[in-house]
């Protein structure tokens, strides 16, 4: 059977490498370039004893408890074996040694040196010193002949030279190498070897062949190749009974041959096919201890064990478990990996997975179809070379865990199961870190120090008023953190004597004492911790979640369906992350169980599988500070949680697009809804910072993967659906009884009607009226009465058709679900309630309402019309200046000021100019407490009339091509219009004969205040006119009719009217003077603005009266352009 | 101007922070600062910076240049070049001064800083000397002086200024004829 290589483990930092066996073959001595002599038992041995014998060691030898180093110190040294004490310096040379060797009783020692010198120096005697000189270049290799008669010697200058000890000549010299001027250079170290025993044969690895010289003649005796050698040589090494020859290749093959047969009988190819170094036989067994230039060592057991040479080319595909978590370092695997004394170079974690070391406790391996495999049933693991060349594609075939044993496995190539990922607290970086962060989260910082003088945790708060920094020892070895604004929450797993243990520091507790700590029952150990509002969560490794207060006391208790990942809390939300299954090919499966702890419990995901890049795993998972579940994979993308769609999950940002570098990321600390923030910290060449120097924190935006995003049309449905997406969380918010700012809701509804008006727009410049009807169809109801007027005067009469039937529908929606509507707004109103006393409303002294009182309501109509009064302050509050007609681009920024006024905490920027001549700051209230003397003065129906104060002003039309930054600015106005106007119409509906009188006046009331324009002063003098005429008109019917009769009057006529009224509108100072502003532009955007108010309520008003009203707008609308 | 004047200036710069405590965006005649979040780097101007840390509600995060590998580069090209190398900043030395002076333990190797900093003053400084002194032997009558802070303007300036002028009453004094001359008309 061919034999068993083990899997290659990392013994030293990379580098030059040399190995050997003790004289009884008990242990395997190594040294490498970190300076360290390494005493092995076997190749399991975790814990090998080390030897400290200078910065570099280049070469060891071991003989007689004797341990000979050659180190950068250019000497070269006697060590005890096995304990390692400093015996001595044998020989000095004026550069470093590179290979030193025992003679075969160990009484003397050769050492070739980079100086050209080969020095053979008596063990017992160092004066006794024989020098060769003779090469012309650095000494690569020696090699003593068993009878102490002949020393031969590889060199860079190409020469292999034989010496006699004796006189300390040249017997003979052959030029079998390449030149070169240093040892780093050449192509090969050549370690020769003579037989041992008679020393008939002295063997020279040249190029890709195995030189076989006779003794005394010095002839060459024959050679020795193997096909599947491809590279050059490095090493050869006899084994102790002289019958099997090894060597090594600096490509990583191995090959045995057998001198009996010159063939070769074992061909072994390194995992990693790096160069071997150092090559040595078992003194008793067949076995070759071997490393390579990358400081890992390896162990071929079984050599030659079979009766006849087995031709074939076996290999053990060995995978380290630790591979499989795409090495740029050891986040994950770090807490895998067995403990290792040896001080794990970090050097080589920046790049690749190459060095991982080795446990041997993970293996993978790969069963290759073989002939012989079946007929002999013992074949334990036999591969091609399928994992020769894929290093860096480290997650292909092999399947993991797999003990190695004598039986026959079945053969296997389907999808290969993926280890199953770690537990893990988010925001913090691996465990086995001296210095670690145990969790960064919006509240604070959470450090652990395990080093010798101290172990110790240091919790930080961000915002000191929370709590001040603290320092506790400790003494438990906490593994886990979690820190809220109410607490820290610490746990540790369970020791040998010690359960394990939930410790949580309650410092906002009003009581003494603050701190509890809860024991897990026997064999339990907490896997992850959280800390929600009030209360505090573990899962444990017994598939359990236990709740706690965070005063202590013991709450729910439920089971986890799966191994938990990670956990999170945010108020009354818990989400646990926990493994569903067994994922394949690099995929973790995981599931998903989200609940709310509240005063009515309830489950929201049920264990709904988790959605990861393709094999990537999870890094970190949490909650927005809005309370919006979110997650991160190690390919950063950010997920989150879409409560608008069904609760599924939407990437919102990809981490890794903001990288510079490829091996660099982004370790995320929170996320923030409002503003968009995803806080992250940069980590440059790593996945996680170092504690030191101190990192800071960056912020990402975020990007919903949407299509050609460079074009104006994706870039604007990407920040709708952002803006939608992030404002989920405040309808979850408010059904949950969470107060909330409203301003920021009605900002964000702002900003996406806008958005979707920009993007109706641009649909319609692009000819695509179909798209505009959809977009149409996402828009609020008086967005899309201002669609309607953009589409008409665009003239797109079809398009205005369409959308003006579309705004039927939704306002009939709307009636049959005005609940709805009424509990939106029913937060306006009791924001309203403080500052408004009317005696004319008297239903305000009824209790706070809730949906079944709005139904009451909507039964009585009485109540009803009340409602809409009501509803009347509301839109005045989103226009602190309700008559300040003349709009300017700065009319945009009013609706802000105001949200800085209503919001109570809210401070006014003093220094702010404003574009509004009236203060933008007065307070809302202000403008209701004005608004509510006049209507008392006026009577309740005049009261009502309010309403109507910004009817129609019609003008003369003077089309203008709008742009899109006008449409945006005068939106806001011209939906507070509208949705007044609605109010009135819908009153004027339910409350059918009203008297016109109160219209009338209301009518009044406005123009007293408003410029009149000539077509108004016309219809002044003209109603009485048309009320005779049609005397069951109302009131915008009458003004439609007035309208299509002055325009049929003489332009003469018209415009003497229009210089009327210009001379009427003197006496209005403060409208005047806003007229008069001095910029044209800005003239015409105001005039713009009236007409669309205009426009828009042209459009408006037929709407809920007939269909040819449709068309006769459109005709309108046709006709001025 | 004085000294404290030029620092007053370089106040005015901004510096990275990161606040410990929660304020709203606050108004003030210069300008808006903030919002402050607890953990956030935010941009202010160093005087508050300064006045923060001392009330300890602040770490500072020092600007970008003040590392010892970048202000080595800087003061060996200082010294390598004969004309003036530009600055990272144009308040380097009174930046350094204040956010050393109070800000010492937010900055890993404050001494180095310092160190590195005043050496490169001190080539600088130097270097203008030397420009003055030949400037004034040969009699120059202008000279161009590139990517000079207003801190080491300050320091020649006055005193550059008043010597010429002195010089050149000594010099006039020198042909007493002449100015007598002159005198008689």
């Amino acid at each position: 059977m061919p034999s068993a290589q083990k899997p290659m483990r990392y013994g030293h930092t990379e580098g030059h490498t040399d190995v050997c066996f003790n004289d009884t073959g008990s242990c395997i001595v190594t040294c490498g370039s970190d300076g360290d002599v390494r005493i092995w038992e076997n190749l399991d041995d975790d814990d090998p004893t080390s030897i400290n014998v200078g910065e570099k060691a280049y070469s060891c030898a071991l003989k007689n408890g004797r341990l000979i180093t050659a180190v950068s110190n250019n000497t070269v040294q006697i060590h005890t074996f096995p304990e390692g004490a400093p015996d001595g310096i044998l020989t000095r040379f004026t550069t470093n040694a590179n290979h030193i060797i025992f003679n075969s009783d160990g009484t003397k020692i050769a050492a070739g040196s980079s100086d050209f010198m080969v020095k053979v120096v008596e063990v017992a005697d160092s004066s006794k010193q024989k020098t060769f000189r003779g090469h012309d270049a650095p000494v690569l290799s020696l090699s003593f002949d068993p009878r102490d008669v002949y020393l031969a010697s590889a060199s860079c200058d190409g020469s292999v030279r034989v010496w006699k000890i004796a006189d300390q000549t040249c017997t003979t010299s052959w030029p079998l190498l390449q030149k070169c001027n240093d040892v780093i250079n050449a192509k090969s170290i050549c370690r020769l070897g003579w037989q041992p025993g008679t020393g008939k044969l002295l063997a020279i690895p040249v190029d890709k062949v195995v030189k076989l010289y006779r003794r005394e003649t010095w002839d060459s005796q024959f050679d020795l190749s193997d096909t599947f050698i491809t590279q050059t040589l490095n090493v050869v090494a006899w084994s102790p009974c002289g019958q099997y020859l090894a060597a090594g290749s600096v490509d990583g093959c191995i090959v045995v041959w057998d001198m009996e047969s010159q063939k070769s009988i074992e061909r072994m190819k390194h995992e990693k096919s790096y160069t071997i170094c150092g090559l040595a036989w078992h003194p008793k067994y067949k076995q070759i201890a071997y490393t390579d230039t990358e400081g890992n060592l390896g162990l071929l057991e079984n050599i030659g064990d079979e009766k006849k040479p087995n031709d074939k080319v076996t290999s053990r595909a060995t995978k380290d478990y630790n591979d499989l978590f795409d090495g740029d370092d050891d986040y994950l695997s770090g807490d895998m990996v067995e403990p290792q004394s040896s001080p794990k170079s970090r050097a080589n974690e920046d790049d690749d997975d190459d060095l991982k070391p080795t446990s041997g406790h993970f293996r993978r391996t790969v069963i290759d179809d073989d002939d012989n495999s079946l007929d002999i049933g013992m074949i334990k693991a036999n591969s091609n070379l399928l994992e020769k060349e894929d290093d860096d594609d480290d997650q292909t075939g092999g399947f993991s865990a797999l003990p190695p044993s004598s039986t026959q496995q079945p053969f296997y190539d389907g999808p290969v199961p993926t280890p199953k990922q770690k537990p893990f607290q988010s925001g913090s970086t691996p465990a086995h870190l001296m210095h670690r962060f145990m969790v960064w989260n919006s509240v604070g910082i959470i450090r652990c120090y395990n080093d010798e003088q101290d172990n110790a945790i240091d919790i930080e708060f961000h915002d000191t008023s929370i709590h001040h920094a603290t320092h506790l020892p400790n003494s438990l070895n906490h593994t886990m953190a979690d820190l809220s604004t109410e607490a820290i929450l610490l746990a540790c797993e369970s020791t040998e004597e010690l359960a394990s243990k939930l410790h949580c520091i309650h410092f906002s507790s009003w009581d003494a004492s603050k701190e509890w700590t809860v024991d897990m029952p026997k064999d339990e150990d907490i896997e992850a911790i959280c800390l929600g509002q009030g209360w505090a969560a573990c899962a444990t490794s017994a598939l359990l979640v236990r709740v706690f207060t965070v005063g202590g006391v013991q709450k729910e208790i439920f089971s986890l369906p799966g191994p938990v990942v990670s956990m999170a809390g945010h108020g009354e939300q818990l989400m646990v992350i926990y493994h569903r299954g067994t994922g394949f090919d690099g995929d973790q499966c995981l599931g998903v169980q989200l609940m709310e702890l509240g005063k009515k419990k309830k489950q929201i995901l049920h264990g709904d599988p988790l959605s990861l890049t393709k094999k990537s795993y999870l890094i970190w998972v949490g909650f927005s500070a809005e309370g919006t579940p979110c997650y991160v994979d190690s390919e950063g993308i950010v997920q989150m949680l879409n409560r608008g769609l069904g609760n599924t999950w939407i990437p919102v940002c990809n981490t890794r697009e903001h990288c510079k570098g490829k091996s660099d990321h982004y370790w995320v600390v929170g996320i923030h809804e409002n503003p968009q923030q995803l806080r992250c910290i940069p980590c440059k060449g790593a996945r996680f910072p170092p504690t030191l120097p101190r990192p800071a924190v960056a912020i990402l935006s975020f990007k919903l993967p949407y299509c050609q995003v460079t074009t104006e049309k994706g870039q604007m449905e990407e920040q709708y659906w952002r803006s939608v997406v992030f404002h989920n969380h405040v309808d979850y918010l408010t059904k949950n009884g969470y107060e909330l700012d409203e301003s920021a809701k009605s900002q964000a509804v702002k900003e996406q009607q806008e958005l979707l008006m920009k993007l109706f727009a641009l649909s319609c410049k692009l000819e695509r009226e179909f798209r505009c009807v959809e977009l149409a169809d996402l828009m609020t109801q008086n967005v899309v009465n201002l669609a309607i007027k953009y589409a008409s005067r665009s003239r797109r009469l079809n398009l205005a058709q369409r959308l003006s039937e579309m705004a039927v529908e939704k306002a009939s929606e709307l009636a049959a679900a005005p609940e709805d509507e009424e509990e939106e707004e029913e937060d306006f109103r009791k924001q309203l309630n403080a500052g408004y006393s009317n005696s004319a409303m008297e239903w305000r002294r009824q209790p706070v309402r809730n949906v079944q009182q709005d139904q009451e309501m909507e039964d009585a109509e009485e109540t009803d019309a009340y409602e809409e009064v009501e509803e009347t302050p509301e839109v005045h509050k989103e226009r602190p200046n309700p008559f300040s007609k003349g709009v300017t681009s700065a009319e945009v920024t009013t609706p802000k000021s105001v949200v800085i006024a209503s919001s109570s905490q809210g401070r006014v920027n003093p220094f702010k100019v404003s574009s509004n001549k009236k203060d933008p700051v007065v307070p809302s209230a202000n403008v209701l407490d004005t608004m509510s003397k006049y209507s008392k003065k006026n009577g309740s129906s005049s009261g009502r009339a309010v309403n109507k104060q910004s009817p129609p002003v019609i003008k003369p039309l003077i089309p203008k091509p709008k742009s899109k930054q006008t449409s945006a600015a005068s939106f806001f106005q011209a939906r507070t219009l509208n949705s007044s106007e609605k109010t009135v119409e819908e009153r004027e509906e339910k409350s059918g004969n009203e008297s016109h009188e109160v219209k009338v006046t209301a009518q009044e009331n406005t123009e007293n205040r408003r410029p009149k324009t000539g077509f108004q002063m016309w219809l002044e003098e003209n109603r009485a006119n048309i009320l005779k005429d049609n005397p069951d008109l109302n009131e915008a019917e009458i003004i439609k009719e007035g309208m299509s009769r002055f325009r049929t009057l003489s332009s003469e006529e018209r415009t003497a009217w229009t210089e009327k009224a210009k001379g009427g509108t003197v006496n209005d100072s403060a409208e005047d003077k806003k007229r008069k502003r001095p910029t044209a532009d800005e003239d015409e955007v105001e005039k713009n603005e009236e007409q669309k108010s205009e426009d828009s309520n042209l459009s408006k008003k037929p709407k809920p009266l007939d269909q040819s009203a449709n068309v006769r707008l459109s005709a309108f609308a046709f006709k001025q352009s | 101007m004085e000294p404290a004047e030029v620092e007053f200036l370089a106040e005015k710069e901004l510096v990275t922070i990161v606040p410990n405590f929660s304020l709203d965006r606050i108004h003030l005649i210069g300008g808006d600062l903030g919002p402050f979040n607890p953990g956030l780097p935010v941009e202010v101007p160093v005087w508050l910076a300064i006045s923060l840390k001392q009330r300890q509600k602040c770490r500072l995060i020092p600007p970008e240049w003040m590392d010892v590998e970048k202000l080595e580069e800087i003061r060996d090209q200082e010294r390598k070049e004969d004309t003036f190398t530009r600055m990272p900043s144009p308040y380097y030395m009174e930046l350094t001064k204040l956010l050393l002076n109070y800000a010492s333990d937010n900055i890993p190797k404050a001494d180095e800083i310092r160190t590195l900093v005043k050496d490169t003053w001190d080539t600088r400084i130097a270097k203008l000397r030397l420009s003055a002194d030949s400037f004034v032997r040969r009699q120059e009558v202008h000279a161009k002086l590139d990517n000079l802070t207003l801190m080491e303007i300050n320091t020649t300036g006055a005193f550059l200024t008043q010597a010429l002028d002195h010089m050149y009453k000594l010099r006039t004094n020198l042909q007493p004829g002449e100015a007598a001359h002159s005198q008689d008309f």
